[in-house]
């Protein structure tokens, strides 16, 4: 293929361009919406909108957005629509759930009343007489906590890897856009498919009408769930639901009153979900008149929601989190008023916006450049895209992962979502993003444990002594790791008082309950990440250590390091080939360029774009 | 039983000193400042102290957690989810813990635990993000770019010193923002390392020890990252070495790090420590779900005031715990409660002067169904900065003059 020479070409450009001039446009190009011409484009400007607007690619990919004019490759990029991308595959469930799971209790405690009460529940019956007899009903509570859990978890897995993996990641980056300002978490949901079924909907209205997709979001049973809409009745309205569309979705706070919230939680009473549908309880909702934002009328909560789209504020609050989350986090009250006019005079479309940003000047001027902070899921994906790897990885396992980097798909920390920016951060965090690249390019295979496995330590010291022949009490009371000393009450915390009483044992229920969901799910497939460093550094015209460090900071850097950092990686890399001739180290450079690659990964100027 | 091992070594107790002298904002020194020249004339604090901040994230539900069991008016509101008086743990003849809080009422009655009453602020916000945003930054209906807690080591420590304040989470909290300090944020100390190959150990230091960036963020980045490389092997060191007998209880959320880092002679002033994830948002059902929250809670607070008597520092440790706000006094149709205003909250440790402060707020004369706050929660920071850690302006970090109370 003729990309090789391409890429040639590009980094000769660029070698070329960074002698005569800074990458980004100029400083004065700030809040300037003015689209930029095909004079001003570059693979610099390419590399910009593909690390905003997707997850950032490799060289080649790059170099052909840069063949292009800016407004083909922004369509190329926000039109996804006619770009084929029928190799991915759809999310394959492990069949966990069944009848019998719906309308799952809020908690342990109310499964066993409901189970006290009726002689059955989630689909189980009490046993007729003996020792715990309703312990079959907690064990099945604890079955659909794990199962729907780890379910979650590969349903993430399925997203990142298709981030890695599409032809279309602005649909993704907004996906992870939406997932972020509707934050719903499967902690609370307590059922995979009501998430699976939302994010279905955040990709199929990814880049089109804001309207839409809040109408749909808000009647979708994973956020009625999550925002204990269904709590909210006539005559006793639950508010939450109402405060959150409005503060957190739509308009933020300062917009509206105490008392419009009171009136919105009023429309919305009866509003609920009915397994993986929705439906408005005629019984429940409070259909008298209602004065909301300075209008009164019978309004239902759709009528709301189109009250609330009527206001400028909820076009300027949208357009300018997006702005922040693709450009960057300060944006001027002027340009926040323009962003919202084309949001607004586009009928809340989402995709002509998207074109303005993209094309603005703004978006390429200097104070644009190089200043936004990945987020985890980002620096995850765009690290595999980078390195030209197809598929995500499942060593490392994508959870502990994103755990520890402080995102975890699917399981946003609350209702508003991830904070952006300089919170991603830490000292730990930094050091835990430079061991997730060493992770990835150095998978420890041997010491890998498949964590899905992993029930925590109280589970498996239950397990243990289960295993061991112990009887079910004296195998689930917990002593302190110190072996004594706790509060009052001898030698047990509270903790032990309430996990055991008659007639069922939570603590074994939760190991029972864990056995019987791992039985079920399907594995993740555990392969290390496929590409090859060698080959795109000698494909990229590469003859020395220098210019092997040139080109891999090329490709994953869009901060370049300075004069003493780039000095120091080729003097490592020459001590690991034995030789500043990569032609001579070419039949064991891999490990070399892998660790110059740690390296590059480990600087604080990876962790921007 | 494990054995408690203090840390010895000369080289360590250098490094610890080595850690703590550099000073990570040097570059862009706060000593220049009018602001900061100024607070630098002021007082040191009082060396040695060693305040625990615990934030309680979701808005505690007060009145089940300190209950008014004496108050009827408590039982007619909550008539399901009031807890009977026969399942509480009595303080007197009005109030009472959930029965969950047996280690803090052992604390109370030990006369080391105050409880606050009535604790808000004007106006309250019922979103749990603006009100917890304004208890982090001590500005109420106002925006404001830094945390009280991070103002305050600036005030205090004008130099900026490395690892004067700590925050135990993974992510860094608003209210250790600050201007001068880059606070030690870090969750699981076994975590807080760079994992390297032998032959890259020193390129990654050279790489991790930056000067200026082009620009605020890059700055940010190369601040966070010499953080990084100072910290990492002190909290490493810490956690690796701490023993203790103590059992922290079944969510240890962050306690028993910081009694490590005690333990291991940390210079750390402030540590920051958050029950987090909105835990204690409890809209349904929450008479089993809140039970659970207060028992982890209770253990885990209490455990902790053992482990610093046990390292000998009980009297140098003062813990305050909060909520950005309490529940409303009704209980709702599903069995929880939403939203409200004021709370009790809570301030332990041995220099402590148990007992009840603060006016009661009345269960009848509400404001929308909700308390009527009576201690402004700036009056406990007052407090905590001033009669505590010893600075003597809380009003310039806390932008308004607010009493302390005579806690310590």
């Amino acid at each position: 293929m003729d990309s090789h020479s391409d890429l040639k070409n590009v980094s000769l450009v660029h070698g070329f361009r960074n002698v005569l001039r800074s990458p980004s446009g100029p400083a004065a190009w700030a809040d300037d919406l003015t689209p930029i011409t095909v004079s001003d484009w570059s693979y610099d400007f390419a590399a910009q909108l593909i690390e905003r607007a997707g997850f950032g690619g490799t060289p080649e990919e790059i170099a052909r957005l840069a063949a292009m004019t800016p407004e083909r490759a922004v369509a190329h990029l926000v039109d996804y629509g006619s770009v084929p991308n029928d190799h991915l595959e759809p999310f394959d469930a492990s069949g966990v759930w069944d009848p019998g799971l719906r309308d799952f209790p809020p908690s342990r405690v109310a499964a066993t009343r409901r189970a006290e009460r009726t002689g059955e529940a989630l689909g189980v019956r009490v046993k007729p007489e003996g020792e715990r007899r309703l312990q079959p009903v907690v064990d099945r509570f604890f079955y659909w906590l794990r199962a729907t859990l780890l379910e979650t978890r590969r349903l993430a897995n399925w997203w990142a890897d298709r981030m890695v993996a599409t032809a279309h990641p602005l649909e993704e980056k907004m996906a992870l856009f939406w997932h972020g300002h509707f934050a719903t978490g499967e902690e609370k949901v307590r059922d995979y498919r009501k998430m699976e079924q939302q994010l279905a909907l955040l990709h199929a209205r990814a880049t089109g009408n804001f309207r839409d997709l809040l109408i749909e979001v808000a009647r979708g049973p994973a956020m009625l769930v999550y925002l204990d809409a269904a709590e909210n009745v006539k005559g006793a309205p639950n508010e939450n639901f109402a405060r959150e569309v409005m503060e957190l979705f739509t308009m933020g706070v300062g917009n509206y009153s105490e008392q419009d919230i009171r009136e919105a939680a009023r429309a919305f009473t009866g509003w609920i979900d009915d397994d993986l549908a929705s439906k408005v309880d005629p019984a429940k909702h409070d259909d008298a008149p209602k004065t909301f934002l300075g209008r009164t009328g019978n309004f239902d909560g759709v009528d709301i929601l189109r009250i609330i789209l009527e206001q400028k504020a909820t076009a300027e609050f949208i357009s300018a989190k997006l702005y922040r989350y693709f450009v960057r986090e300060d944006i001027s009250p002027a340009m926040q008023a323009r962003l919202g006019a084309v949001l607004r005079d586009n009928d809340y479309e989402i995709a002509p916006l998207l074109h303005t940003m993209f094309l603005s000047r703004d978006f390429y001027s200097e104070p644009s450049f190089g200043t936004r902070i990945k987020g985890p899921v980002e620096l995850v994906v765009s690290t595999y895209r980078k390195l030209g790897a197809k598929r995500l990885a499942g060593i490392p396992d994508l959870y502990v992962v994103s755990r520890e980097l402080g995102q975890v798909l699917l399981n946003p920390p609350t209702v508003a979502g991830w904070a952006q920016g300089r919170a991603w951060i830490t000292p730990g965090l930094l050091l835990a993003r430079g061991n997730f690249a060493r992770d990835v390019l150095f998978p420890d295979i041997l010491n890998f444990t498949d964590p899905n496995f992993n029930p925590g330590a109280e589970i498996k010291r239950v397990n243990d002594r289960i295993l061991a022949g112990m009887d079910i009490r004296e195998a689930t009371v917990e002593r302190g790791p110190g072996g004594g000393g706790g509060m009052e009450g001898g030698d047990m915390t509270m903790a032990n008082v309430i996990a055991s009483a008659e007639d069922f044992n939570t603590r074994y229920g939760s190991l029972v309950g864990f056995q019987e969901a791992v039985r079920k799910i399907k594995p993740i497939p555990r392969a290390a990440a496929q590409f090859d460093l060698s080959l795109a550094v000698v494909s990229s015209g590469a003859k020395t250590a220098a210019d092997a460090v040139d080109h891999l900071s090329m490709r994953l850097l869009r901060v370049p390091v300075d004069a003493e950092v780039r000095a120091a990686l080729i003097a490592f890399l020459e001590k690991q080939l034995g030789t500043g001739d990569l032609d001579r180290a070419a039949s064991y450079s891999e490990r070399p360029l892998r660790l110059t690659a740690h390296l590059i990964m480990s600087t604080p100027e990876f962790q921007l774009c | 039983m494990a054995i408690f091992s203090r840390i010895g070594g000369v080289a360590r107790r250098d490094l610890l000193r080595a850690g703590f002298g550099s000073v990570i904002l040097g570059a862009t020194g706060l000593g220049r400042s009018p602001f900061f020249s100024q607070a630098a004339a002021a007082p040191a604090a009082k060396p040695g102290r060693i305040l625990v901040v615990v934030e309680l994230s979701g808005g505690n539900d007060g009145l089940n957690t300190v209950v008014p069991y004496g108050d009827d008016a408590y039982y007619r509101a909550r008539p399901r989810i009031g807890i009977k008086p026969d399942k509480l743990r009595k303080l007197d003849d009005h109030f009472a813990f959930q029965n969950t809080m047996a280690g803090m009422e052992r604390l109370y009655k030990d006369g080391h635990l105050a409880i606050v009453h009535g604790v808000g602020y004007d106006q309250p916000s019922f979103s749990h993000f603006a009100s917890m945003a304004y208890w982090q930054t001590a500005a109420p209906n106002r925006g404001e770019l830094y945390g009280w807690v991070g103002r305050m080591a600036d005030a205090m420590d004008p130099e900026g010193h490395n690892n004067y304040v700590v925050n135990i989470d993974t992510q860094q909290s608003l209210a250790v923002r600050s201007r001068g300090h880059v606070p030690l944020v870090f969750d699981d100390p076994a975590k807080f390392v760079r994992s390297g190959f032998a032959d890259e150990s020193s390129p990654l230091k050279l790489l991790a020890a930056r000067g200026r960036g082009a620009n605020e963020a890059q700055e940010f980045m190369y601040g966070v990252s010499r953080s990084a490389l100072q910290a990492e092997q002190l909290v490493r060191d810490a956690w690796a070495q701490y023993r203790t007998p103590v059992d922290y209880g079944l969510v240890r959320f962050g306690l028993e790090r910081v009694a490590a880092l005690i333990a291991a002679d940390f210079p750390t002033k402030i540590y920051y420590v958050a029950y987090r994830n909105n835990a204690f948002d409890t809209h349904v059902y929450q008479g089993d779900v809140h039970a659970r929250l207060w028992t982890y809670t209770s253990d885990h607070i209490a455990a902790f005031m053992k482990d610093v008597a046990r390292l000998g520092r009980a009297d140098d440790v003062v813990l305050m715990a909060f909520s950005e706000f309490g529940r409303r006094v009704q209980e709702n149709t599903s069995q929880g409660t939403d939203h409200g205003t004021a709370g009790p909250a809570f301030v332990i440790g041995a220099p402590v002067k148990g007992g009840q402060y603060g006016k009661v707020p009345s269960l009848t004369e509400l404001r929308q169904g909700n308390l009527v706050y009576t201690t402004d929660f700036r009056r406990i920071y007052a407090t905590a900065i001033n009669r505590w850690m010893g600075y003597e302006d809380p009003a310039s970090i806390l932008k308004g003059e607010f009493d302390p109370l005579p806690i310590v």
